[in-house]
């Protein structure tokens, strides 16, 4: 009887274990979170260029705008997941009519920053020639050490641990 | 022998108990002494310091989905007759070191939160089992005991964030990792994860935000808790704490059971601390921990609790009182003498005021029904012979 | 007969660990390995030497205060910060009242000895009533007297141009330079120096003067009284002792040498600091005796002296030593983990004697 118990605990406890993972895994999955640059700006790939970027450009993300770049801006916003959607508004020239395009694609998940050339997107380019990975600018050599303060009792919180 | 002991205290407790209902009355008012004090405090500080009403509620409704969770983690060591759980800090660190490792992998939003729960659960269950042991070696000690655990934690804690993380520990970014190649910095941003669940389902009344995702979670917690009180080790905890000499003759294994009360207290308060930051939006990597335990503690006490009694009720009271202190005091305290420092001295001392006061009640009582149940005891021997 | 032998050895050693206990014989241990180590990681052993004996006399009346209330079963004084109010509050009037020099240290001790007796007879009068959770009420009722008193020090009508903001000219400022007062009123005094090597001697002789009245007092009638309340309360009822009034006697002991233990700290260390600088005094005060030996219950004048100089011989050996090693300053952890592990290891230990 007892035994039985127990043998029931341990499948239980197994199965928490295992349920757990899986959520953990899950989230590494979906949680995974990537920082989009948009540029507008010249390119050239694979022979192919474009030189004049279109004027301004209007990035929705979900419905909210994260970027407003005329011709030679960087723009950038934080995207949950590898399906990676937006729209954009472009204006070709100045004064001219809005175009709409919705454009959805794939990130690569091990990339933290990832550059777009919306340009180049717009005029069909192959993935490799729109997207790269984006790689902060070193760190400066004269990076100085932070100052660290361990606090042992956590004074300092006392004034303002409760404070936004 | 002992079992006829075990039914002659249980006896004893009963007509302790009998005699006490007598004067409940003047019982149920000096119980609640914390509560009505601060009430009145409230009441005098809030025109004072001037703030409208929206204001104040929107406060209120922040710090409450911020702390709930975390004071709701003291439930259960009081019901198993620990005290005070000060440990609950172990959690808080638990908590932090999975935001530390989710901040690093750069895993968003509330996947991000979920997966820091996730992986401060088996760091919490250790560190509560820790506790728990060393509790079981200091019994009537626990509180003092749980108490410097918690600074000793904090030593093991910076030994592992400090000097571990980024040498033997893989950190991959700079914006976590301290410039000198190990060692996590003073603050790491949550930005990405920052009032994620607070935004869910969010409702907004008039300028005031309701974080409901917020208060579902709590709301489970509290089902959680009552379902838990009628639980077979529900029911074990509770004998515990009324007595372990009684529990251990009925056959609970007093040692294990008051283990696992630590134990859940603790995750809780990593689930807890986890809702709290990424309220904040920012984590002090050495101190963000240090005050969670007393603060929450303090809340719960204003709330009516005492060291051995305390209800969901409580918690809600308490939180609401207590941050409506935190609010108004400083601002209250700035008005009144010219000078805002005050405030701020004031409502830290208001904090530790209302544990020594609730520490010196329970501790009274505790004595008052010891000599009392002596009296019983040898009026009965008496009433034998 | 060898196997036998061998046991009886074995046993020995065995029972020497026990009484000494294992953190104390580890503390101990990875001290002498820093002295040991000093010289070949290139640190100047006369300095550093000379530092541990400084710190030595700055803290060892703090530690001692620690003596009294553990004889007299009320536990580690956790409420050490109240007695280092009424030092401070002694320190800063002798200030405002125009002392300086050495005078103003001998002023500041006689002016915070009445504070200390009054704070001292309530806090015990407290404990009294709360027999069996002395520790955890003493920790508050320090935490709380320190947070009134950081309300006390911005309110209080002090004056001294060397005390206030300069700014709005009132409220004390965090801290405050001794200088022209009794800075190193006790250490200067005929202070040896041969090298890098210093002996303050006056801080010494003083502190082996309190040391020995301390020892005197508890050979005393009441001094022995007190032991008895502590090892065992109900026999020292029997015997007609007042348990009450020794136990108030013991904390009002404890709370003044908190005091005086504060003034000596700052005429070594050369400044007062005030608002939530006392807050957590009591713990290193609390590990060191405790390193030194003593339990919860169970403490002599020996075990203040070793614990004191083991403490604070850590405190200065680590940082300067692991830095040569690993290039690591792990010594702030280093202390925190073996001081708070030496209480928790304390608290575990089952209480001796007949404390209920």
């Amino acid at each position: 009887m007892k035994n039985k118990i127990t043998k029931r605990m341990l499948l239980f406890r197994c199965g928490t274990i295992a349920l757990l993972l899986l959520i953990a895994g899950l989230m590494f999955i979906v949680g995974r979170g990537h920082t989009v640059y948009f540029d507008n700006k010249k390119v050239s790939y694979d022979g192919k260029s474009i030189d004049t970027p279109p004027y301004r450009i209007d990035v929705y993300v979900n419905d909210e705008r994260v970027a407003k770049l005329s011709a030679g801006d960087r723009g950038m916003c934080s995207w949950m997941g590898q399906d990676f959607r937006m729209r954009m508004e472009i204006t070709k020239e100045k004064g001219g009519k809005k175009q709409i395009a919705n454009v959805a694609l794939k990130i690569p998940y091990n990339m933290d920053g990832i550059v777009l050339n919306l340009p180049a997107l717009l005029a069909g380019f192959p993935q490799d020639g729109y997207l790269t990975e984006f790689v902060p600018a070193p760190a400066e050599v004269t990076a100085e050490d932070e100052e660290i303060v361990t606090d042992e009792f956590g004074l300092e919180g006392l004034d303002d641990g409760m404070e936004e | 022998m002992s079992n006829e002991n075990a039914t002659t205290k249980g006896n004893v407790l009963q007509t302790g108990q009998q005699k006490k209902k007598g004067n409940s009355l003047l019982n149920l008012l000096a119980s609640n002494t914390v509560p009505i004090m601060f009430i009145i405090i409230c009441a005098v500080c809030i025109p004072i310091s001037g703030f409208s009403p929206a204001y104040l509620i929107n406060e209120i409704l922040t710090r409450m989905g911020r702390n709930t969770f975390l004071i709701l983690a003291l439930l259960i060591p009081i019901m198993a007759g620990m005290g005070l759980n000060f440990g609950m800090t172990l959690g808080a660190m638990a908590a932090e070191i999975g935001l530390i490792f989710v901040s690093d992998w750069q895993i968003y939003g509330i996947p991000g939160m979920v997966l820091a729960m996730i992986i401060s659960i088996p760091i919490s269950m250790l560190l509560g089992l820790i506790c728990g042991k060393i509790l079981n070696a200091a019994k009537g000690r626990e509180m003092v005991a749980s108490y410097i655990i918690s600074f000793f934690i904090n030593g093991i804690y910076q030994l592992i964030v400090l000097y571990m993380m980024g040498s033997i520990i893989p950190i991959k970014h700079t914006t976590v990792k301290l410039p000198r190649g190990y060692g996590i910095r003073n603050t790491v941003s949550l930005l990405n994860m920052r009032q994620k669940l607070d935004d869910l389902l969010a409702i907004n009344v008039k300028g005031v935000k309701i974080p409901v995702a917020t208060f579902i979670v709590i709301g489970l917690l509290c089902l959680f808790i009552v379902w838990f009180r009628k639980t077979k080790l529900g029911q074990d905890m509770r004998a515990v704490g009324q007595d372990m000499e009684v529990a251990r003759d009925a056959g609970i294994d007093v040692e294990r059971t008051r283990i696992i009360s630590i134990l859940m207290s603790t995750v809780i308060a990593g689930f807890g601390m986890v809702i709290y930051l990424q309220n904040m939006g920012n984590l002090s990597t050495y101190s963000s921990h240090s005050q969670i335990g007393m603060f929450a503690i303090a809340a719960l006490l204003v709330g009516g609790a005492s060291v051995d009694k305390a209800s969901i009720g409580n918690v809600f009271l308490g939180v609401t009182l207590f941050h409506l202190m935190f609010i108004v005091a400083p601002s209250a305290g700035a008005k009144i003498t010219g000078d805002s420092m005050i405030g701020e001295y004031f409502r830290v001392f208001v904090s530790y005021a209302v544990i020594t006061i609730a520490l010196i009640m329970y501790e009274t009582k505790k004595r008052r029904e010891k000599s009392q149940m002596a009296e019983l005891l040898a009026a009965e021997q008496e009433a034998d012979a | 007969m060898e196997e036998t032998k061998t046991k009886t050895f074995r046993d020995r050693i065995a029972s020497f660990v026990e009484s000494f206990g294992v953190p104390r014989l580890i503390i101990a241990g990875f001290l002498l390995a820093l002295f040991i180590a000093a010289p070949f990681v290139g640190a100047d052993l006369p300095t550093q030497i000379s530092n541990t004996i400084n710190r030595f006399c700055w803290n060892g009346i703090l530690v001692l205060a620690m003596v009294p209330m553990v004889h007299s079963g009320c536990g580690l004084n956790f409420g050490l910060p109240l007695g280092i109010i009424s030092g401070l509050l002694g320190a800063t009037l002798s200030i405002e009242l125009g002392f300086t020099g050495a005078l103003s240290f001998f002023a500041a001790i006689v002016i915070s000895t009445p504070f200390a007796l009054i704070l001292g007879a309530g806090y015990g009068w407290l404990l009294n009533k709360i027999k069996g959770g002395e520790m955890m009420i003493a920790t508050y009722v320090g935490f709380s007297s320190v947070s009134f008193m950081c309300m006390m020090w911005l309110l209080l009508p002090y004056h001294s141009p060397n005390m206030v903001w300069g700014l709005s000219g009132k409220g004390l400022r965090t801290t405050i330079s001794l200088e022209g007062y009794y800075n190193q009123a006790l250490s200067g005094f005929l202070r040896i120096q041969i090298g890098n090597f210093s002996i303050p001697t006056g801080a010494l002789l003083f502190f082996a003067f309190m040391a020995f009245c301390m020892w005197a007092f508890l050979h005393t009638k009441t001094g022995t009284a007190m032991t008895a309340v502590g090892s065992n309360p109900s026999f020292a009822r029997a015997a007609g002792i007042n348990v009450n009034k020794i136990r108030m006697l013991s904390v009002i002991m404890s709370t003044w040498l908190g005091a005086v233990g504060i003034l000596v700290y700052e005429q070594g260390f050369g400044f007062i600091q005030l608002y939530m600088a006392p807050f957590y005094m009591a713990l290193p005060a609390v590990s060191a005796i405790l390193i030194g030996g003593a339990s919860v219950n169970k403490a002599t004048i020996m075990n203040v002296i070793i614990g004191t100089i083991l403490f604070q011989g850590i405190v200065t050996m680590t940082p300067t030593v692991m830095n040569n090693v690993i290039h690591m300053d792990m010594s702030e952890v280093i202390r925190i983990i073996a001081s708070q592990g030496m209480i928790l290891y304390a608290l575990t230990r089952k209480s001796e004697g007949g404390k209920s």
